[in-house]
């Protein structure tokens, strides 16, 4: 029976050698032990798509006891395995001959070391992303949240498997299924074939029939998923959300599990929370590896993934449950935590007590006690001398005192007091409460031996004496325990702290810079900070290849040529590429010397952080969590760059679209006027020469003289316009002389400037400023145009240029009528005209001192008008000034 | 000497007949040329003392027109066009034009641009009769076999930068020179970093060789292109 589902039609055949455009898709070949016929299935089907014409390749197949697969693979081209160290599928070489389909044996393989991911799945993630097809076989029981399953029902554990997410997302799943009986008669056959062969599991047929069940539920599973899918990714139900709490105890692993496939068949999100407690820094090496794999698995199975901080469990969790929405929270059993004197309820009980309108769900757990045997085990390796020298220490140290109160003649209340002081300071200056423990031991004993009589004995005539004893030994206890909570919710405070001010210090210093490099900076030295190690950033390039990266070293702290050797430079490039994290300490491209982050922004990846890993202990999950979220704040910092510029050039776009129209408006009115008094006059002459005197013709041609240069003038502006309006492109800045630039002005002045005394000022001959020379003297002839226009015949203008600091300011002062108050903050205003007193019909666009305001703008100076002395105006304006070397 | 001979290219009627009457209140002689095709063909056929060429004509580019005639001819070529971008100007220049002219422009600056060229015409005519070790011009003369500079008869002493510089422009006297192929020929690269060292130098230079800096009369400025040396004549 071959039972085959797909989620859409064929895909549509896509042009050869072109740029992917979309993922390659996954078939599956789904079967419940081996010898079902997958990879038989699988190449048939290879077999009638390569006669279809389809460009297929074989890129690993493990024909192993079944040479009729071999046979069958005959025909199809085999991409070469590579050799070294052991024979194994090469991933470079499939992508490299990127066939449309590529045919893959067994998804849960494991890769050699020295392979660029670790899993077989991983391998097939990258040629899917690559735009490559891939068919490939899997055997259910290797599906990460079945393995318990497979375990109850089966009795069998594997080691190699493959996350459900990865399943889930296969665009066809083929279920390759036969008769266990019928299979079981296959296997036997063919040992006596070839008895050298032995297929080493399942060989009970009641466990091939749970396979088989378990694998025709997935399947269904599988369909009811996608079927829902379908046009739609998958998004959560409201309101259902499911929690499960990490640790690392062994039994944790069966609550992801369970948590996992819960969270599948409810369709709810999954988030995997850890709670760091004091407790989490003393965790054992094996613990801390459990918690990784943990934490891995989770993640593998789709979990989002979170941390918080606090010393109680169960508050935290709900805290977080209450704030996240969650509705569902799955833990472990848990025995009774054991506090001295201070019986905690479980967990579960807490848990319930605290959110009370959340499902708990109790997974039940058979290997609970290790958890005590490892508490126990800790206690041994944190012994210290130093500790225990403390400890001794301040016991003689209360006991010379308890003396020195006995000869005094003090009753034994002081000296009981003075021993549990003894004890709290014990328990304040040491790491572990161990010492607590002993010191209140110790007390209890040097109190017996030094002050009950009989003295220096540790016998007692008083009956009164076990009970004073006993109140002792317990206050020291409580007091230690005390002491000790106290002391772990401080350091946990502190890290939190910590790492609220790392985030928030980073945060703040992203904020204030406004430039990508600054940003760059600023996330490397915090960073550095938070490390305490080299660290470099690749950036991208053009086509998608990264520049040359950028070091960040620090002092005394070595850094290897090797670090950006082009091994190294290739996982950053694949990181880059392909979004993930990878290099040393990942899956991924483990044998590099630093691992790779890559720093997301909304569409795209912008750059590549890498941290030597090499010689540095491996970062906690701690540092790692903030590591990232700092790199995250980053990638929104780089974001919010690049956006702010886009609205920027868009806003300028908007102003210069508003400049244009409104000009296009003026334009068209006020041109008439000076065409009219042109063409008008001229008429006149041709038709009426004869008529007109001498005079009256010198009176028409000068007429048309002044209103033809008056356009002229015109025209000027508006070419000026255009070039401000093209953007800063046109603008084309040059250190210019300031002698030059007013000659140039003072040449194209109006005929009107010999009725004025004008006079020139500068304070250097070798002044020089930055300009698009032709825009700024522009702006001079418009202020000196001004300046003669609006004053009478016979004022003084003064045109002057002076340093001030790194600018150079310019004035064109007269001693004219000056301008109102009022006035003068609208008189930049495009299309504002003074209302003149003359009235003589001198023709104004109001376009002059905007023009000038805007190209004064767009070279970074200011522009302002304030008052002459004793009357008159003064126009000035900056321009930043050019040094030269010679 | 005759009546110099002007060959005025230019399409839009309106504006040639502006340029030849303007000519014709000179006694110029003059001749039209209406596309890039027979203007080459009048400038091979009359041998004109000076070009007016319009850039934008309906066959070709006027620069083409430039370099064509270049290749066989020095006759000066003054530029009279409406395109008033310093990028058009630097290009006509550089492909050998001597001067040029933005529309809409008056009739004096015209006349005043036609005779700088002729004396251009007149003065190359007289050097080849004539020693070229020695340069004048008004009260300015440069020894070039002695590289020594006199002002008003009175020697003045430039840096080596700034000599190269005047030997420069007084050779190309009447010709615009563009920043480019100042920085080309004096510093031996053209670099636009070097622009401002340029203005510099030819700040101090004009202190030295001019009689009132303010009001120069032997090195003209044109902002955004280049400078140009003028021949002051002997009655101005």
């Amino acid at each position: 029976m071959n039972v085959n589902h797909s989620k859409w039609p064929e895909p549509q055949s896509q042009g050869e050698g072109g740029r992917p455009l979309r993922k390659g898709k996954l078939k599956i070949y789904l079967g419940y032990a081996s010898g079902v016929g997958k990879t038989y299935a699988m190449l048939s089907a290879a077999q009638i798509q390569k006669d279809q014409g389809r460009d297929v390749a074989v890129g690993f197949l493990d024909s192993g006891c079944w040479p009729e697969t071999e046979a069958l693979a005959a025909g199809l081209e085999r991409i070469p395995a590579r050799k070294e160290p052991v024979r194994e599928f090469d991933l470079d070489a499939a992508l490299k001959r990127r066939p449309r389909l590529l045919l893959l044996d067994e998804l849960s393989h494991v890769n050699a070391p020295g392979s660029r991911h670790r899993y077989r799945y991983q391998d097939v993630e990258e040629i899917l992303r690559a735009g490559i097809d891939v068919s490939t076989t899997l055997d259910v029981q290797h599906l990460e949240s079945l393995k318990d399953v497979v375990l109850n029902a089966a009795g069998i554990s594997v080691e190699d498997r493959v996350p459900d997410h990865f399943f889930d997302m296969a665009f066809q799943v083929q279920l390759v299924d036969v008769d266990p009986e019928e299979l079981f008669s296959r296997r036997r056959e063919k040992r006596k074939r070839d008895p050298a062969c032995q297929e080493p599991l399942f060989e009970n047929r009641k466990n091939l029939a749970a396979l088989r069940e378990i694998a025709l539920r997935r399947l269904a599973e599988w369909i009811s998923r996608s079927s829902e899918s379908i046009g739609k990714p998958l998004v959560p139900e409201a309101g259902e959300h499911l929690l499960i709490c990490l640790s690392g105890a062994p039994s944790n692993e069966k609550v992801i599990r369970t948590a996992a496939r819960m969270a599948e068949a409810f369709h709810s999100g999954f988030t995997a929370l850890y709670v760091e407690t004091p407790d989490s820094e003393r965790m054992d090496e094996e613990s801390r590896r459990r918690l990784r794999e943990n934490r891995r698995l989770a993640e593998e199975l789709g979990a989002k993934m979170a941390t918080v901080f606090g010393g109680d469990v169960a508050a935290q969790i709900a805290e977080y449950a209450k704030v996240s929405r969650v509705s569902k929270i799955v833990i472990g059993r848990s025995a009774p935590s054991r506090h001295f004197f201070l019986p905690e309820k479980t967990l579960t009980d807490r848990l319930s007590q605290l959110a009370p309108d959340m499902d708990v769900y109790v997974i039940p757990n058979q290997k609970n006690s290790s958890q005590h045997r490892n508490r126990r085990l800790r206690m041994g390796e944190r012994l210290s001398w130093k500790d225990l020298g403390k400890t001794l220490f301040l016991l003689l140290l209360v006991s010379l005192v308890g003396l020195g109160f006995y000869r005094a003649g003090f009753s034994e209340a002081n000296m009981i007091t003075v021993y549990l002081l003894g004890v709290l300071f014990v328990s304040i200056w040491t790491s572990t409460w161990i010492y607590g423990i002993l010191a209140s031991l110790a007390s209890v004993l040097l109190f017996n031996f030094l002050f009950t009589v009989p003295r220096f004995s540790f016998r007692f005539y008083d009956a009164s004496y076990p009970v004073t004893f006993l109140i002792m030994m317990s206050a020291s206890l409580l007091a230690s325990s005390l002491t000790m909570r106290v002391k772990g919710q401080a350091v946990l405070e502190a890290r939190k702290a910590y790492r609220t001010e790392v985030l928030l210090e980073t945060s703040q210093r992203l904020q204030e810079a406004s430039q990508p490099e600054t940003a760059l900076q600023t996330m490397a030295e915090q960073m550095q900070k938070l490390l305490d190690r080299p660290v470099l950033f690749y950036l991208p390039g053009e086509n998608k290849e990264l520049e040359e990266p950028l070091i960040f070293r620090i002092k005394d702290r070595p850094f290897q040529s090797a670090y950006t050797g082009e091994e190294e430079r290739a996982v950053a490039l694949w990181v880059y590429r392909n979004d993930k994290h990878a290099g040393a300490t990942t899956n991924t491209l483990s044998g590099a010397k630093l691992l790779y982050l890559s720093v997301r922004g909304q569409k795209s990846v912008l750059a590549v952080a890498g941290i030597v890993m090499e010689g540095y202990p491996e970062m906690d999950a701690f540092v790692k969590n903030l590591l990232l979220a700092m790199l995250d704040q980053y990638g929104l910092m780089l974001d919010k760059i690049s956006s702010d510029r886009e609205k920027q050039k868009a806003e300028s776009r908007a102003q210069q679209e508003a400049l244009r129209a409104n000009l296009l408006r003026a334009i068209s009115h006020d041109l008439r006027t000076p065409l009219t008094s042109i063409s008008g006059n001229a008429d006149i002459l041709i038709r009426n020469s004869k008529m007109l005197d001498e005079e009256k013709k010198q009176a028409i041609y000068a007429n048309i003289n002044d209103d033809a240069i008056w356009l002229v003038n015109l025209v000027e502006n508006l070419l000026a316009v255009t070039r401000i309006e093209n953007g800063a492109m046109a603008i084309h800045m040059e250190p210019e002389l300031m002698d030059e630039i007013f000659h140039e002005a003072l040449h194209h002045l109006d005929r009107n400037i010999s009725e004025h005394q004008l006079s020139v000022e500068l304070s250097d001959d070798l002044l020089m400023a930055q300009m698009d020379a032709r825009l700024i003297v522009q702006v001079l002839i418009n202020l000196i145009n001004n300046a003669v226009k609006y004053t009478p015949a016979g004022s003084h203008i003064q045109l002057k240029a002076e340093k001030k600091e790194d600018w150079v300011l310019v004035q064109v002062a007269d001693d004219g009528q000056g301008i109102p108050d009022e006035a003068k903050l609208k008189i930049f205003d495009m299309f504002y005209t003074a209302n003149n007193d003359w009235g003589d019909g001198r023709r104004s666009l109001g376009l002059g001192l905007a023009l000038c305001k805007s190209i004064v703008t767009s070279h970074g100076g200011k522009i302002g008008v304030k008052d002459h002395f004793p009357h008159g105006a003064v126009f000035y304006f900056t321009l930043q000034s050019a040094e030269v070397e010679l | 000497m005759n009546k110099p001979l002007i060959l005025v290219v230019e399409d839009d009627t309106a504006v040639s007949s502006l340029i030849t009457t303007t000519l014709e209140t000179q006694s110029y002689q003059y001749h039209t040329a209406k596309n890039g095709a027979a203007a080459i063909l009048d400038a091979v056929t009359y041998h004109p003392d000076v070009i007016l060429l319009d850039l934008g004509l309906p066959d070709m580019d006027g620069v083409e027109i430039i370099k064509k005639v270049r290749g066989w001819s020095n006759t000066p070529v003054i530029v009279v066009s409406a395109r008033s971008e310093d990028r058009d100007k630097v290009e006509a220049l550089d492909a050998g034009a001597d001067d040029y002219l933005t529309k809409p422009f008056s009739v004096d600056e015209l006349l005043a641009r036609l005779r700088v060229a002729l004396r251009r015409v007149r003065y190359d005519g007289q050097k080849t009769n004539q020693e070229s070790s020695q340069y004048e011009n008004g009260d300015l003369k440069i020894d070039y076999a002695a590289g020594c500079v006199y002002r008003e008869g009175r020697e003045i002493h430039l840096p080596p930068i700034e000599y190269r510089l005047l030997c420069l422009l007084a050779k190309n006297t009447g010709k615009v020179l563009t920043y480019n192929y100042i920085l080309k020929e004096v510093w031996g690269n053209a670099l636009p970093s070097d622009t401002p060292s340029l203005r510099v130098f030819m700040a101090t230079l004009r202190k030295k060789i001019e009689p009132v800096p303010s009001e120069p009369r032997y090195i003209q400025t044109h902002i955004g292109i280049g400078y140009r040396m003028l021949r002051v004549s002997e009655n101005s």
